[in-house]
């Protein structure tokens, strides 16, 4: 795998565990940030994909 | 400092097809007339704001105020780094665009947005650029306008985003497999676009939805807008930092010493940094858990690692690349750049205004801090060193750089040399005056800062020397943009062949010694602490109370 297709998954992968963070630990409770962080991790794992297919 | 700039820039636009340049130069201009607009009318604020100019109603101000950050913040900034991208993915693909027509669609979403929020803001209550739907009132229909103003704005950000990211993966696969470090970063950076499209529509979907009688008021408004707005953050910086590695190679000859695969990692580095830094945005709210606040402030350090350490490798590169041209001493190398050329005297200018925003930057997210400052005038003094002296004098340093190459003129022009420096003592000026008077609490969105002759003399004052800077700035960016702007249609002196930067010494320059970069990191770190240890002093010798709100 490319470093081009690795460096997409991996701030897919952070925004994920992030997203994850927002939405299950009560005190980082953000309206919004779950959401918004989620949607940004499907988002540049479709952009990996996309890269990686060529 | 791409690997790959062996042809110029002039020559990947060449590449281009007509209709693609024709896109690219329509961007730019449709920018820079937002960008006008926005200027006079921030201009009009200070002035009225330092007892020079009277709107008619105070409403009449507050509209100014909010078409100013819209055109400025939304505008400009979008379709300026709309062009810029589409730069870069045509320097990458060295042949025209794909889904070049997604890109005109986007242009003309971006021209209706633009057409509502103006609707909207005439036409009902001053939101501000915010949007804040407590102040709508009955107004809805206006609001509703004005919001659907950012729901267009979202819309034409994917629209515009898409060709980019199509021409750069194209360009990957008719290359070697992989990118070069600013292909790499482009296609990031068009990512994030992308998320602030979504986190545009999330922020107000709700809002439009409210205004058309379709739902019920939002409540978490506010929220939503700080983390759409730490997006807008990171995306011009980033953007901001691939302005530099897309210039230095045509202005200096100089390359990346450090490789792609380093570059690469500094950009990812901006993406993996953007939502865990967004949680001191969290700080105004009241009732947060302590650990949140220490983790939110721990966070919060890394903010300026991605844009330190991209500023390390442009600088280092250039230096070392000096030096293994024989520039001697601790400036030679400095002394030995090409000062003719106004873009040369554009990023010295933004580098320095990049240190002075990133020292005031790192005071106010501090947590004791934030809700003392947020809603001060601090906030515009800092933010205005980023905005204006960072990232828009680099963006128009493309577009002047670029013009020639798409079919208008740009020749070269002594004064234009100065412009740069007026803008960054006109910003110096409204800088440390906005950041003075937010330390004594003076508020950022009122009109009239003397409260009618109860506010401390200091406020009046300091409000005139924030409308001289204000002036000055006003002035030099009015020159710079009417002088590229009319080099995109066709006035102005006639720019000819640009000189082909020296050829890069890559083995000699990787065995010079480049301190002076780490240096100014060193001394910027100084600089940071020194701030906040004064801020905190003052903050503690003023009988100041906090009115915390939801500034930023």
């Amino acid at each position: 795998m490319s470093q081009d297709v690795l460096l997409l998954g991996l701030i897919s992968a952070v925004w994920a565990v992030l997203a994850l963070a927002y939405a299950l630990v009560p005190m980082l409770n953000m309206p919004g940030s779950a959401l918004i962080w989620g949607s940004g991790a499907g988002l540049f794992l479709g952009l990996a994909l996309w890269v990686r297919r060529g | 400092m791409t690997p790959n700039t062996h042809s110029s820039l002039s020559d990947s636009l060449a590449a281009l097809a007509p209709g693609d340049r024709r896109l690219i130069r329509s961007l730019f201009i449709a920018a820079l007339a937002a960008l006008a607009l926005g200027l006079l009318l921030g201009l009009w604020v200070a002035l009225a704001r330092a007892g020079w100019a009277r709107p008619d109603l105070p409403e009449t101000g507050y509209r100014l105020l909010t078409l100013h950050g819209v055109a400025v913040f939304f505008d400009w900034l979008t379709l300026a780094q709309a062009g810029l991208l589409l730069v870069l993915a045509a320097q990458e693909r060295k042949a025209p665009l794909s889904l070049a027509w997604m890109g005109w669609a986007g242009l003309v979403v971006m021209l209706v947005a633009f057409v509502l929020h103006l609707l909207g803001t005439v036409w009902g209550n001053p939101l501000l650029y915010d949007g804040s739907p407590e102040l709508v009132a009955e107004a809805s229909q206006g609001a509703l306008l004005f919001y659907s103003g950012y729901g267009a704005l979202a819309l034409g950000l994917v629209l515009l985003a898409l060709p980019g990211l199509a021409t750069l993966v194209k360009a990957r696969k008719a290359g070697s497999g992989s990118w070069s470090a600013l292909g790499f970063g482009a296609f990031a950076w068009a990512g994030l676009l992308l998320v602030s499209a979504i986190a545009l529509a999330n922020t107000f979907l709700p809002a439009i939805l409210w205004a058309a009688g379709w739902g019920g008021m939002p409540a978490d408004h506010a929220t939503l807008w700080h983390l759409l707005f730490h997006n807008m953050h990171y995306l011009p910086l980033l953007g901001t930092m691939l302005a530099w590695y897309l210039l230095l190679p045509e202005l200096t000859g100089a390359r990346s010493i450090f490789g792609s695969g380093f570059s690469k990692l500094v950009f990812c580095l901006y993406l993996v940094f953007v939502p865990p830094t967004s949680l001191y945005h969290m700080f105004l709210e009241p009732g947060l858990d302590p650990m949140v606040l220490v983790l939110g402030s721990l966070l919060s350090l890394f903010i300026g690692v991605p844009t330190i350490a991209a500023f390390l490798v442009v600088m280092t590169s250039l230096e070392a690349h000096g030096r293994a041209r024989g520039a001697r001493g601790g400036l030679g190398w400095l002394k030995a750049l090409d000062w003719s050329q106004t873009a040369t005297h554009s990023l010295a200018a933004a580098v320095i205004n990049l240190a002075l925003g990133g020292v005031l930057a790192f005071v106010l997210i501090q947590e004791k801090l934030a809700g003392l400052l947020s809603d001060t005038f601090f906030v515009p003094g800092y933010f205005h060193f980023m905005t204006l002296g960072v990232v828009t004098l680099s963006l128009l340093t493309v577009a002047e750089r670029i013009a020639p190459a798409l079919g208008g003129r740009g020749g070269s022009v002594a004064w234009a040399r100065y412009l740069p420096w007026l803008i960054t003592l006109g910003l110096f000026l409204f800088g440390v005056a906005g950041v003075v008077a937010g330390s004594q609490g003076m508020p950022r969105r009122v009109l009239d800062a003397s409260y009618e002759g109860l506010a401390p003399t200091s406020w009046v004052l300091l409000s005139w020397i924030i409308g001289i800077g204000a002036l000055l700035m006003a002035l030099g960016l009015g020159l710079m943009v009417a002088r590229i702007g009319a080099a995109y249609l066709g006035f102005g002196p006639k720019a000819l062949a640009a000189e082909q930067p020296q050829a890069a010494l890559e083995e000699l320059a990787l065995k010079q010694g480049a301190w002076g970069a780490s240096l100014a990191v060193a001394l910027l770190l100084t600089l940071i602490t020194a701030a906040t240890w004064g801020a905190f002093a003052l903050m503690r010798s003023l009988p100041v109370i906090a009115i915390g709100g939801a500034g930023h």
